[in-house]
């Protein structure tokens, strides 16, 4: 059977190059993005894939041709595309990145005029004007003239750097190993490192886009970063995916402490300096409850999808969020989106002000065990499921805005069907790996029994 | 009235019916065509150039074509450049003579010449079937840049055609409107090499066109005014891509774009000994034949169209080629209209005869010429042309390519056009009253027709 690898959808457009994602697809799509924001700045960047160059062509072409002003900003990190939209009060942004997925696949991430991603409701009208079957072009008067940024990267850097204590980290000289995946961070995570006074053993930080590792920094991905950790004898490791969002920690001996931990360590920095709202995805480790309990600072769950964790911290003010499940941190002092540099600074920071190590800190938050499963399961099905359980568990806070998320005092249970397969997931978390287990064991138990 | 043409001269059209979707698919057609291999792109510096370039380098790519970045560039340096570089074929976006608001995609073959009709055809039912080639993520198009020297290279080869020497002893002072086009950066190194003093207009890479690009009379208003004052030896109007010339003389006339390739034609028959072998088309004045018959030169005639007329020069191994829209290719060189080689050559024959521009534009037979494009769907020209034949019954009628009407005085061609909702309409009488007398006849009969 032809797997169809073409995915349309409120998320943006994603595919395998050579085979569904045309030229052709990425024009018209560029173009129906600039007749939604209208005719003006679109910031285009991309990451290291060696078909970004090919589809930022396309989409040029494409937001000229219904007026638009590309600014082209090269080969940056996903983030410095939001922030540049911003700073340069453009009409939307477009990023050429398939994120964690391998080599062979390629996507636009379309980003609105406040530099943040579009939200479903903006996603389905722009997917509405793409399936128009015109689409409405200007004329040859109309046409404007592509413009390049150089060094788009030095004002996100400029932005993080003044709102942290760069002395206090400089003064700790901290041993750092960084692996970028030879993706959009590579060419900045060095100079970005070493500018906080920090020895730093990159790897992966070649920009021609051929991935060494798998893309999603994942513990088992990150074996290289773990052997370069022991043997330089670093303080910290980060990994980053390849357009540099998400930032995952691996502790000094060399353990990736896996993707949970990142939004908690800079949630736990921040509220110790100014407690305040957080706000995380429902997948997120149950670690963060008890650090925002700590600093008697209210705790908002979203649906995952960055999206609708900014949409909430900007509505409830929050200090910090992410999504725990993918080693994203959300700093909206700096902007309101996932970003592996403000992770990477608020980390350093807080070892370098309370002089302790990683482990130290890690010391002090609950660790949470984490096990899962997912079960075929038609999507008619889920639904029911969810039903039940919601019912069943009714003295477990079920909380339906994703899933089915249950909490119990030590542990809890999500429930999520896939949107792309014919499947349930089950992600559990406890304070012992035994009773994770156990808590899964039971649900799949559950999900088995209901017909 | 529709804008949009595709056929024997590429890919052409209006914005925005001229899309980057159309672009994208006839640059993969292309693509698919040269197999995946190294093709060299160029444009102009019309504004929506840049628009169609990225369309077809990220279609190209996408085929897993190796794309050579030209840049801005002429016509006859992209035809001089796709065989140096031993390119597979080559994509030039360039509007030529085409109004503001046009442009075209005009694909080349590894020799460095347009495409023929056959291959072309290949490639469009490629276009139409929409299966193109594309490659994996790792084996996708690199864009590679063309070595540095190649502009000078191109100059060297100009330059062996011609006695430099004796033409920098000369110190012509030459006004050259470029139309703001894609020539303007080669024309004012060759007149360097060639030691003009030359005053050049609108030489801005602006793609905005200071007057219709075709190289028509009304087109030299401009140099016409300087020349005069700055007693100019001569004037050359191109077009927007060194692809068409017309001459202003010395005297401040401005000659017929028809009598460019007339005056190239006698310096060359003057200089050679052999018997020159010449093509032209159906449609071309009949100045030409008559310098062809006084030097016992050898002409051969076929449609309109640059490659209809580079194919009869290959077929044929003719000498020179060239036609009324003040055109001009040569053998032994590159295999493309180059209008650059024709102001040396003029220049030359100021230099060698001792004249000036207005004593060699003197030294042809000349007639009365009256151009004419008349609005005319597409759909419509065919019939409304073909109605004629019954009205002109006392004519000798060629069919090669439209209509020509032939009288003792003169001669009637009508065409619908190849790239343009239009007919042309060449009417070329010895007495101006016969010309303007049949264009005005003929023009009121197509007006009932359409």
């Amino acid at each position: 059977m032809r797997i169809h690898n073409l995915k349309v959808s409120v998320s943006g457009v994603r595919g395998v190059v050579g085979d569904t994602l045309s030229p052709n697809l990425i024009a018209n799509f560029a173009a129906a993005f600039g007749e939604y924001v209208g005719k003006g700045r679109i910031i285009v960047g991309r990451d290291t894939r060696p078909t970004g160059e090919m589809y930022e062509n396309a989409v040029v072409a494409g937001l000229l041709s219904v007026g638009c002003q590309p600014i082209l900003i090269g080969i940056v990190p996903t983030p410095t595309v939001q922030i540049l939209v911003e700073s340069n009060k453009a009409k939307g942004g477009i990023c050429i990145t398939a994120s964690h997925n391998p080599e062979e696949w390629n996507a636009l991430k379309f980003i609105g005029a406040s530099g943040i991603f579009l939200n479903l409701r903006e996603a389905a009208e722009l997917l509405n004007i793409y399936n128009q079957p015109d689409r409405v072009y200007v004329e040859e008067s109309e046409i404007r003239k592509a413009r390049v940024i150089e060094n788009a990267f030095d004002i996100q850097k400029k932005k993080i750097f003044n709102q942290i204590d760069i002395d206090v980290i400089r003064k700790s000289k901290i041993k750092v190993a960084v692996d970028c995946c030879n993706g959009a961070g590579a060419p900045y995570s060095k100079d970005f490192l070493e500018y906080l006074g920090c020895e730093v053993y990159p790897v992966f930080d070649k920009i021609d886009g051929r991935f060494e590792r798998k893309p999603e920094p994942i513990p088992e991905n990150l074996t290289e970063l773990s052997r370069v950790v022991k043997e330089k004898g670093c303080a910290i490791g980060f990994a980053q995916d390849p357009d540099a969002d998400r930032i995952v920690v691996m502790d000094s001996s060399g353990n990736a402490i896996g993707e949970q931990l990142s939004v908690v360590l800079a949630t736990e920095h921040l509220l110790s300096k100014t407690p305040g709202p957080v706000v995380v995805n429902i997948q997120t480790t149950k670690s963060i409850d008890a650090v925002a309990e700590r600093y008697n600072s209210k705790l908002y769950h979203t649906p995952v999808g960055e999206i609708n964790v900014t949409s909430k911290m900007l509505e409830v003010g929050a200090v910090i969020g992410g999504e725990g499940g993918s080693g994203g941190v959300i700093w909206p002092a700096l902007h309101p989106c996932r970003d592996s540099f403000t992770g990477m600074a608020l980390i350093l920071e807080m070892m370098a002000s309370r002089n302790k190590s990683l482990e130290d800190i890690l010391d002090t938050i609950p660790k949470y065990y984490s096990a899962g499963e997912k079960i075929p399961c038609s999507a008619g099905k889920a639904v029911e499921v969810i039903r039940l359980l919601s019912a069943k568990y009714a003295d477990a806070s079920p909380n339906l805005i994703d899933g089915l998320r249950l909490d119990w005092d030590d542990s809890w249970m999500l429930l999520r069907a896939s949107n792309t397969e014919p499947i349930i997931r089950i992600f559990a978390e406890a304070l012992t790996q035994k009773k994770a287990n156990e808590l899964v064991e039971k649900f799949v138990k559950e999900l088995n029994d209901i017909e | 009235m529709g804008s949009f043409r595709l056929g024997i001269a590429g890919m052409r059209g209006e914005i925005p019916s001229l899309t980057p979707e159309l672009a994208i698919n006839f640059a993969s057609a292309l693509g698919t065509y040269l197999e995946g291999e190294t093709v060299v792109v160029g444009r102009d510096t019309r504004i929506s150039s840049p628009m169609l370039y990225r369309s077809v380098i990220s279609a190209l790519m996408s085929c897993g074509c190796d794309v050579i970045d030209a840049g801005i560039i002429s016509a006859p340096e992209i035809h001089y450049l796709v065989p140096e570089l031993k390119a597979k074929g080559g994509l030039l976006i360039s509007a030529g003579h085409h109004p503001m608001g046009w442009n075209a995609l005009i694909p080349i073959m590894e020799n460095g010449a347009n495409f023929v009709k056959v291959k072309l055809q290949e490639v469009l039912d490629i276009y139409n079937s929409k299966r193109f080639l594309m490659a994996n993520w790792d084996e996708i198009g690199k864009i590679k840049i063309p070595p540095k020297n190649v502009q000078e290279g191109y100059l060297d080869m100009l330059c062996s055609k011609l006695d430099v020497k004796a033409i920098a002893s000369k110190n012509f002072m030459v006004i050259a409107d470029f139309c703001n086009g894609s020539g303007t950066s080669i024309g004012v190194k060759f007149a360097n090499r060639l030691g003009l003093n030359l005053l050049s207009l609108n030489g801005a890479n602006s793609g905005q066109l200071p007057h219709d690009p075709e190289p028509r009379p009304r087109a030299a208003l401009q140099t016409h005014s300087v020349l005069k004052p700055l007693k100019g030896d001569i004037g050359f109007v191109f077009n927007s891509d060194m692809s068409r010339t017309s001459i202003v003389t010395s005297s401040g006339e401005t000659l017929s774009e028809e009598y460019t390739f007339p005056l190239v034609l006698e310096h060359i028959l003057q200089k050679s000994n052999k018997k020159i072998k010449v093509v032209t088309n159906w449609c071309t004045t009949k100045s030409l034949d008559d310098i062809v018959k006084k030097y016992d030169a050898k002409i051969y005639k076929t449609i309109v169209g640059e490659s209809s007329i580079i194919d009869k020069m290959n077929e044929v191994s003719a000498d020179i080629a060239g036609d009324g829209s003040g055109s001009v290719a040569f053998s032994n060189h590159i295999l493309g209209y180059d209008n650059l080689l024709v102001m040396g050559l003029i220049l030359e024959a100021m230099t060698t005869q001792q004249c000036s521009s207005e004593e060699l534009a003197a030294s042809i037979p000349r007639y009365h010429i009256i151009k004419k494009a008349i609005k005319c769907p597409s759909s419509h020209g065919y019939n409304a042309i073909k109605e004629l034949k019954n009205v002109f019954t006392d004519a000798e009628v060629i069919e090669e390519d439209g209509f020509l009407f032939k009288w003792k005085g003169g001669w009637v061609h009508l065409r619908s056009s190849m790239t343009e909702p239009i007919i042309r309409m060449i009417a070329e009488f010895k007495s101006k009253e016969k010309a303007e007398d049949v264009s005005t006849q003929i023009r009121g009969l197509l007006d009932r027709y359409i």
